[in-house]
Order: C-alpha cells, then sequence, then structure tokens
C-alpha cells in the first residue's frame, strides 16, 4: 500500500535524477518488462492474428472478432493475474499469459476488420484472374489489411508495455517491481520507474509505426484511423 | 484452566470445499455475498459511475471546445496519449500526497483515462457529420448552435455511445486496480484473496466473473441505448 | 478568433467541471479532519490475516465504547507502517515487540524474557513520542514443528532433541538459512549441525510435514492449524532464540493524552483475551474457514462480553 510522500514540484526533478544514478538497474528492469511484454505479444499474435485473418477471409465470425475486443477491454488485467495465479503460481508464465489474453482482444478484432473489410471489387477481380483462395489471402487481403492490422498489433503492443507494470504484485518483474515498491524506492523511483514505463510505450509506439510505414503497399492511403488512439485502457 | 481465559466461540467451519481451496465453492459464494461481494460490486459501480459521469462532461466540453477551435484539437489529443501510457499505480500513488488516500484521489485517475478514451471518440463523432448535409443546414438558415444540436450532435451519438461503450468496460476493468489503495470495489476481494497464505480459489474468481459481469451488462446495455436515440444507426462502431 | 458560441461553449464546459469538481472535493475526507469534540483515533494494520483481525478487534472494541475510528487497513510491511506512524498518517498500530526491537530500531533480540523484550519495545519507542499499551500473552514467533507422531517417535520436545533424528531434514523459506534466527542460530544454540536445509518453494511447511519430505518445518506460532487439536507440534526453544513477539499497540502520546482513560483500558481489555489459542481458532477462522475479519473478530469480542 502507499504511504504517500510529500509532493513537492521537485519530485519532477528527483525522479529524473533517480533515472540517472539508476541507469544500469533501470535498463534491466525495462528489458525485463519488454521481455514480458514481448512474450505476451507474441503468444497473442500466433493465436489471435491467424484466426482473425481466417475469420476475415471467410467472412464468418464477427460476433467472435467484436464478443472478444469487448471481453478483452472487460477482463481486468488484475483479474487475469489473479485466475491464473492458483493455475500456475507466481512468476513468468502466469503473468505473460494474462498480458496475452489482454492483447488478444485488439489483434484478433483488428485482423478480421482488416482481412473482412477488404475491398470486395478487388477480391473479386483477383477471383476473375484465377487466383485460389490461398494467393488471393496473401497477395491481395492481407497486403490490404496492413493499415488496421498494423493498427491492431500497435494498440495491442503499448497496450501491453503500458500494463506490464501490474504483473509486479505476482513475480512478473520489470519496472512494476519498482512502481509497487515506495518503502524501497521512494517517491521520486515511483515516478522515475513510470517516466521509463512512458517512455518505453511511446518508443514501441514509434517503432511500430515506422514499421507500418515500411510495411503498407504504396499507393495505399494511410487514413487517419480514430482507432489509433487507445481505444481501451485496461491498462493496469 | 484459568477462568480469567477468553470465551474461544465457535466461528463456524467452513466447508470441506472451502478449507480444501477447490476451484470454486458456490456456499462460500452465497454466504458471503451479503458481506463481501455485493458491497463490492456497489461500490465499484459508484466509483466507475462518477467516474464516467465527470469524465463525459469534461471529455464534451473539450470535444465541443476542440470542435470549434481546431487549433487546440491536436494539443488535447496529444496529452489525452500521454495520459494513457502513465500507469495507473503510479498515477494513484502520485496523487497521494495532493489528495490522500481518498476515493478522491482514485475518481481523478479515473476520470483522466475515461476522459483520454472519450474525447477522440466525441470528437470523431462531431466531425463525422457528412460536409454536404452540414452545408444544407447551414443553407438553411440554421445558426451555428442549431447546427450544432439539430445536425451534428444527432449524427454523432453512434460515435458518443460507442465511446461510451468502451470508456465504461475500460473503467469498469481499471477500478479493479483501486483497491490497490482503498479497500473498496471489485479489486478488494481479489487482492485479499491472493494475499491469503494460499491464495483463495473461489474469491478470486467471484469477483473476477462479476467484474467481467458487469462490464459486459453495461456494455449491452449502452447498446440498447443507441438502439434507442438512434435507431436508424447501422451496427458497427465500436 | 473564438466567436461568440464557441466562448459560451467552452465556458459552459469549464463552469460544469468546476462544479463538478467543488462537489467532489467537498465529499473528500482530508486525512486529518478531526472534530474538536472527539479526536478520531487514526488505526493502521500491517499486510496480513493476523493484524487484519487484531486491527478489526480493537476497531470494534473501540468503536463499541464510543470512540471515532478511522480504519487504514493493509498499509504494508513494517518499514511502510513505521513511516505512516512517524509522519502522522496513523496514530496508532499492532506491532510485535521483537520485530520493534529488531525491525524498527536496528537492534539484536537478546532480551530473555517477554516481559525484557517489551520494556525494550517500549522504552525505544518512548524515545520518539510513542508509547506501547499492554502486550497480549499471545506471542507470533518463528518455530520448528514436527508431527506429533514424530516427537512420539524421537522423543521431541526441545529444539536441542532433534539431534537424535538421523538424516534430520528441515524445511524453510530459503531466507531461513542464512538468518541468526534461523539455521545459522539452530546450529550454533542446539549444536544441530547435521541438518539439511530443504528450501521450501511453492509448497507450505506442513505440507512438506504431511509428505515425510522433511522431519522438521519452520512455521509461525499462531499458524492456523496449529492448537490443541493439531496433528503437529512446536517444539521448544530454551534460549529464545526466535525472540519475543507479543503483541503491544503502538500509540501516539499525544493521541493518549487527548483521550480518556478509557480509550487505554477498552484496548488492554481486548489484548488481555488474545491467548495463544485464541489468535489461532481466529486465524484458523480466517484463513481456512474464509471468514472475514470482521465477522470474526466481532463473534469473539461478542462472546467475551467486549462489545
Amino acid at each position: 500500500m502507499i504511504v504517500g510522500d510529500t509532493f513537492r514540484p521537485g519530485i519532477f526533478v528527483d525522479a529524473l535524477a533517480f533515472i540517472a544514478d539508476n541507469p544500469a538497474f533501470l535498463a534491466g528492469k525495462a528489458l525485463e518488462q519488454l521481455v514480458l511484454a514481448g512474450a505476451a505479444l507474441g503468444l497473442a499474435l500466433l493465436v489471435a492474428l491467424p484466426f482473425g485473418i481466417v475469420l476475415g477471409h471467410l467472412h464468418r465470425g464477427s460476433g467472435i472478432a467484436i464478443g472478444a475486443s469487448i471481453f478483452a477491454r472487460a477482463l481486468p488485467s488484475l483479474a487475469a493475474i489473479a485466475f491464473l495465479l492458483p493455475v500456475l503460481g507466481i512468476g513468468f508464465l502466469n503473468n505473460a499469459i494474462a498480458l496475452a489474453i489482454l492483447a488478444a482482444g485488439p489483434l484478433l478484432t483488428n485482423a478480421f476488420e482488416g482481412v473482412e473489410g477488404v475491398d470486395r471489387d478487388a477480391v473479386d477481380a483477383a477471383r476473375g484472374m484465377g487466383m485460389s483462395a490461398g494467393q488471393i489471402l496473401r497477395r491481395v487481403e492481407l497486403p490490404l489489411a496492413v493499415p488496421l492490422l498494423m493498427t491492431g498489433i500497435r494498440v495491442a503492443a503499448v497496450t501491453v508495455v503500458a500494463t506490464a507494470p501490474i504483473a509486479a504484485i505476482a513475480g512478473g518483474g520489470g519496472l512494476g517491481d519498482v512502481i509497487v515498491n515506495q518503502a524501497s524506492y521512494r517517491l521520486k523511483g515511483v515516478l522515475g520507474a513510470s517516466l521509463c514505463v512512458m517512455a518505453l510505450s511511446a518508443a514501441v509506439f514509434l517503432c511500430l509505426v515506422a514499421l507500418q510505414n515500411a510495411l503498407t503497399p504504396k499507393g495505399l492511403v494511410r487514413t487517419r484511423v480514430v482507432g489509433d488512439l487507445p481505444p481501451g485502457k485496461e491498462l493496469q | 484452566m484459568d477462568d480469567d481465559g477468553p470465551v474461544i466461540p465457535d466461528f463456524g467451519e467452513g466447508s470441506s470445499c472451502v478449507t480444501d481451496n477447490r476451484t470454486f465453492c458456490w456456499d462460500w459464494a452465497r454466504e458471503h455475498w451479503g458481506d463481501t461481494l455485493q458491497p463490492a460490486v456497489l461500490q465499484h459501480l459508484w466509483l466507475t459511475a462518477i467516474a464516467i459521469a465527470i469524465g463525459f462532461v469534461l471529455a464534451f466540453g473539450l470535444a465541443l471546445l476542440a470542435h470549434r477551435v481546431r487549433r487546440v484539437e491536436h494539443p488535447i489529443g496529444v496529452g489525452a496519449a500521454l495520459l494513457y501510457t502513465i500507469p495507473s499505480l503510479a498515477l494513484f500513488q502520485l496523487l497521494v500526497p495532493l489528495t490522500g488516500i481518498t476515493t478522491t484521489t482514485v475518481e481523478i485517475a479515473l476520470v483522466a483515462y475515461t476522459l483520454v478514451i472519450l474525447y477522440p471518440n466525441i470528437v470523431a463523432g462531431l466531425d463525422g457529420a457528412p460536409p454536404e448535409v452540414v452545408e444544407a443546414a447551414r443553407g438553411m438558415w440554421l445558426t451555428r448552435r442549431q447546427v450544432l444540436t439539430r445536425v451534428e450532435l444527432p449524427l454523432a451519438v453512434p460515435a458518443i455511445v460507442g465511446g461510451l461503450r468502451i470508456a465504461v468496460v475500460s473503467t469498469i476493468a481499471i477500478a479493479t486496480i483501486a483497491a490497490f489503495l482503498l479497500p473498496k470495489g471489485l479489486g478488494y476481494p481479489i487482492f485479499y484473496a491472493i494475499k491469503l497464505p494460499e491464495p483463495f480459489k473461489t474469491e478470486i474468481y467471484a469477483a473476477g466473473a462479476l467484474a467481467i459481469g458487469l462490464a459486459l451488462l453495461c456494455d449491452g446495455g449502452l447498446v440498447l441505448l443507441r438502439r434507442a436515440l438512434v435507431p436508424w444507426a447501422r451496427k458497427g462502431g465500436a | 478568433m473564438i466567436r461568440k458560441h464557441t466562448r459560451r461553449a467552452a465556458k459552459a464546459a469549464f463552469a460544469i467541471s468546476l462544479a463538478v469538481a467543488i462537489v467532489l472535493g467537498g465529499t473528500a475526507r482530508p486525512a486529518e479532519s478531526k472534530s474538536s469534540a472527539s479526536p478520531t483515533i487514526t488505526l493502521g494494520t500491517k499486510n496480513f490475516a493476523e493484524e487484519y483481525i487484531l486491527g478489526q478487534l480493537y476497531k470494534q472494541a473501540l468503536e463499541a465504547k464510543g470512540f471515532d475510528v478511522v480504519y487504514k487497513e493493509n498499509i504494508g510491511s513494517t518499514e511502510l507502517i513505521d513511516k505512516a506512524l512517524t509522519s502522522h498518517k496513523i496514530d496508532m498500530y499492532p506491532e510485535y515487540t521483537g520485530v520493534i526491537v529488531q525491525v524498527v530500531f536496528g537492534r539484536a533480540l537478546s532480551a530473555k524474557t517477554a516481559a525484557a523484550t517489551y520494556a525494550l519495545a517500549k522504552q525505544l519507542q518512548e524515545k520518539r513520542g510513542f508509547t506501547l499499551f499492554r502486550p497480549t500473552p499471545f506471542a507470533d514467533t518463528d518455530a520448528v514443528a514436527v508431527l506429533k507422531s514424530t516427537a512420539t517417535k524421537y522423543s521431541l520436545k526441545t529444539l536441542g532433541n532433534l539431534k537424535k533424528v538421523p538424516g534430520l531434514k528441515l524445511a524453510a523459506l530459503p531466507e531461513f538459512r542464512t538468518r541468526n534466527t534461523g539455521l545459522v542460530g539452530l546450529r550454533r544454540n542446539y549444536g544441530l549441525t547435521n541438518v539439511k536445509f530443504v528450501p521450501l518453494a511453492g509448497l507450505s511447511p506442513y505440507q512438506a510435514l504431511d509428505s515425510n519430505k522433511v522431519q522438521a518445518a519452520a512455521v509461525f506460532s499462531t499458524d492456523p492449524v496449529l492448537g490443541p487439536t493439531s496433528k503437529y507440534k512446536l517444539l521448544a526453544d530454551p534460549v529464545h532464540q526466535f525472540g519475543f513477539q507479543n503483541v503491544a499497540p503502538v500509540v501516539s502520546k499525544q493521541l493518549v493524552a487527548s483521550l480518556p482513560p478509557l480509550f487505554r483500558r477498552t484496548v488492554d481489555a481486548v489484548s488481555a483475551k488474545l491467548t495463544q489459542n485464541a489468535i489461532i481458532a481466529m486465524n484458523k477462522a480466517v484463513i481456512i474457514d474464509k471468514k472475514t475479519p470482521k465477522s470474526v473478530a466481532r463473534t469473539f469480542l461478542k462472546a467475551n462480553g467486549l462489545l
């Protein structure tokens, strides 16, 4: 729980000083967090992405896709971690899976909507040219779905990175270890670690934007998608 | 035997399901609905309702402002996105020295996150009126305010309700973290049960399921609301 | 150029938000809102079940006598709650006498009796403006448990008797191995040089005993599975390696001075009833039978005429 150091405007300076004084320690924690987030994202990508793509290709199961996103938003990450605690105990796996469930929502939905929403004319034209279903998927639907797909991945990635601190209550490590431990690190430490989390989220966001720009087929104008801004904030 | 010793009353045995910590004990849930689960649900609803109410008012005001003064739309949006990445645990701890370990602290954080979700959706809704329609309305000599209230706002309802759906569901989920600070809401039974020497499964699952159920219920309710308000709007959005 | 309508819209939004903020601020309870009529007692607890029980016991007993109690449960570990005490966020909390000496003030646990430990703890607290109320009969110390059957088999009464157990294996949490009050102390004080240490990972010490993985395990003396009908037996610690850990409420002297003697009497009356068996029974009700600390405390206080 929290006792509350006194608050002075100088606390932000202290926080920056904390970061400057503990670079290796914080970098190590940040790395731990990235590894956890990466594992969770990887897991979710493996399961949710193909599932959403296939459903979208078949134009089936829109209910599932939308339901999945609502459910992932409705599931508090605290509850996800707590549910798995008796089963998997404290540690990496428990948190990775809980966070993966969190990531799966936006991934599934965006994968579905991305592939499903591809211009029917383009698909028909491809079919008319004699492409097989697999070829249509690979050469037409997926490239055209890239914007929404990447948005989904980006939202999922940022969500997972920014939510990971709560894993500290169940042995997940990362910068959360500092954030839940005001006793040892004082408010300036908590603030410093939080700034690191924010920086990490921003970095992940920017990297993925760059990746998206690289992957978007030229000629596909990138529209400003409102769903881009954090649609759901089940963050911790 | 000293008769100065205390009377040790019978506290009542837990069922074997509870003492063995089996997956889910309905008897425990029934027995402790009144003293543990129901208060948590009500507290949770209360926390959420306040956050949504205030967040909505603020988001709406800011969105109206941004709708008129386009210049501020982007800065407000960026500010919102930044707020988004602050870990809620940290935001709580930051606020405690200012507002103490109180409901106010929790509410400030919850309102902030609600704002972040609602603002872009309301802006998008207001901006989403087709320009031809707005032009046509203007052409009918409607004042700026009438264009807003009679054209842009009704057309924005699906987006606004969509944003509300996301905000409500997310706020219910985040409010579980409030228990880190205050023994209130559905997060409290979860934290308590995790802390026991052996995490108590039933309490964890019961509180978690209630949180999820609450969120899904509210989501469904808002869908019905949208249908009632704008029966002509197609399904989709949110 | 912001036009008239925009200004109005902005003003309206601002006004509403301000109004809401004022209302919300008004309903918030600032930390130190003491009415001049009778000072409130801000009672805190640490973050585990036994402390929740103690907190509820004192809280309910005081409220029954008309005192105004602000209850801050689950503040955290010793360091955190001591900080809360010294920074006046709380006025009072139940602490273990040995912990006061060793953790709060960093001294060695060398006192030979419970009374001496309590006296030292009290003396140390009083130097910084706090006092201790009467201690409880029960003490929650580290202890070593064996199955009653094992105790019978090797006639085990004290920790020194463990020498008689061939191939002795002892289970405990990893940090027990290096503590002076842990394995190091057992070797030095009782000559248990041949004990094999088995770190507990995920298994409870009692499960380890039940499955015969080990013959002895490190536990706490108020664990819910102990008590008169338990199948485990705690070995005596004649050297007092584990120290003394009776509970005594730490209270700010200022608060004591500002309240009538009924305050101290009420708290002491509760503490007097907290024997080993009583607290074990209450721990069992909360930890094993999953009752709430609040209801358990209430039942106990009622049965003992304190409510």
